[in-house]
C-alpha cells in the first residue's frame, strides 16, 4: 500500500528521490504524483537547476596575491620555527 | 616509502610531512589550496577566505602527527577548512541578515503548490543571470543568509560536489541529516532565485 502523496509531502521527499535512497513504495508514489502534476514538474525543474546556478555564480579563482601570502605565511613561519 | 616516478597519494605525503619532509607539506598545500580557497570563499566570502585558509593549513601542519592514516586526508582537511571558515564567518558577521526562510515553497490548505507552473519554474530562468554574470555577489550574500548548518551542507554537497556520504564524514553527521540540510538550503535558494526573476516560491 503506497502512501497517498500531495505536493507538500512530495516536496519533502525530493532530495531522497533524486539520490535514489527512497523505499520502493515511496519512490513509486513520488513518480505517479509527478506524472499527474504539472506544478510538481515545474517545481522539480527549478529545484534541480538551483545547485548548478549557485555553483556557477560562486565559482572563484584564488588570487595570486592570496596564494603568495599563504605560502609566505606557512613556509616562512615553519622555517623560523 | 615513496615510489620514485609515481604520484604520491595525499596520505603518503601527509606521512612524509609528519616525519619532517618539508617538500611533502608544500606539495599538500599546492595540491589542495585552490579548492580549499574556493570552499572557504563560498562559506565566508572573499575577505574571510584568505585568513581562513592560512589558519586551516597552519592547523594541518601542526596536527599532521595526529592525523590517522585510516582516514582520508581530504576528509580531514576539508573539515578543518570548513571549521576555520565558520570561525571567520562569525568574526565577520555584520548586521543580522534577513533569513532566506521566507522563500520556502508555499502550499494551499490541501497541500497543493500555491504557484502556477510558470511561477514555480521561475528559478530555472535565473540561469540567464549567471550567463550575464549578474549574480555573483548576490549569490554569496544569499548563501550567507542561510542558517549555518544548511549553508555548510549545501556548499560541500552541491557547490563542491562532494558525495553525500563524504559530506557526512566531513561533518560527522548521518547521511540522512546531510540530505535534510541540503534539501532545506535548496528550497530556500530556489525560492530566492525565483524571486530574483519575479517568480513565486
Amino acid at each position: 500500500m503506497s502512501t497517498p502523496l500531495n505536493c507538500a509531502s512530495g516536496v519533502e521527499l525530493v532530495m531522497e528521490y533524486l539520490e535514489d535512497v527512497l523505499p520502493a513504495d515511496a519512490k513509486a508514489s513520488v513518480e505517479s504524483h509527478v506524472a499527474r502534476c504539472s506544478r510538481c514538474r515545474a517545481f522539480l525543474e527549478s529545484y534541480r537547476a538551483t545547485p548548478s546556478i549557485l555553483r556557477r555564480a560562486t565559482e572563484v579563482r584564488m588570487p595570486e596575491q592570496v596564494e603568495a601570502s599563504l605560502h609566505a605565511f606557512l613556509f616562512d613561519r615553519r622555517d623560523g620555527a | 616509502m615513496l615510489v620514485p616516478g609515481a604520484e604520491p597519494t595525499d596520505e603518503e605525503l601527509a606521512a612524509g610531512a609528519a616525519a619532517g619532509d618539508e617538500s611533502a607539506f608544500e606539495s599538500l598545500v599546492e595540491r589542495h589550496q585552490t579548492r580549499a580557497y574556493r570552499l572557504a570563499s563560498r562559506l565566508v566570502g572573499a575577505e574571510g577566505a584568505a585568513d581562513a585558509l592560512q589558519e586551516a593549513f597552519l592547523q594541518v601542519f601542526r596536527e599532521l602527527k595526529g592525523f590517522r592514516r585510516e582516514a582520508r586526508f581530504a576528509t580531514w582537511l576539508y573539515r578543518i577548512v570548513t571549521n576555520a571558515a565558520l570561525m571567520q564567518a562569525r568574526r565577520h558577521a555584520r548586521r543580522p541578515a534577513e533569513s532566506l526562510e521566507t522563500f520556502l515553497p508555499r502550499f494551499d490548505a490541501d497541500g497543493r503548490h500555491a504557484g502556477t507552473p510558470e511561477q514555480l519554474r521561475a528559478a530555472a530562468r535565473a540561469e540567464e543571470l549567471v550567463e550575464r554574470q549578474q549574480i555573483a555577489g548576490m549569490a554569496l550574500d544569499a548563501l550567507s543568509r542561510l542558517p549555518e548548518p544548511y549553508r555548510v551542507a549545501f556548499v560541500l554537497r552541491d557547490l563542491e560536489e562532494i558525495s553525500t556520504a563524504e559530506v557526512a564524514r566531513i561533518l560527522g553527521l548521518e547521511p540522512a541529516a546531510v540530505r535534510q540540510r541540503v534539501h532545506r538550503a535548496r528550497l530556500m535558494l530556489r525560492g530566492w532565485l525565483g524571486d530574483l526573476v519575479g517568480g513565486q516560491p
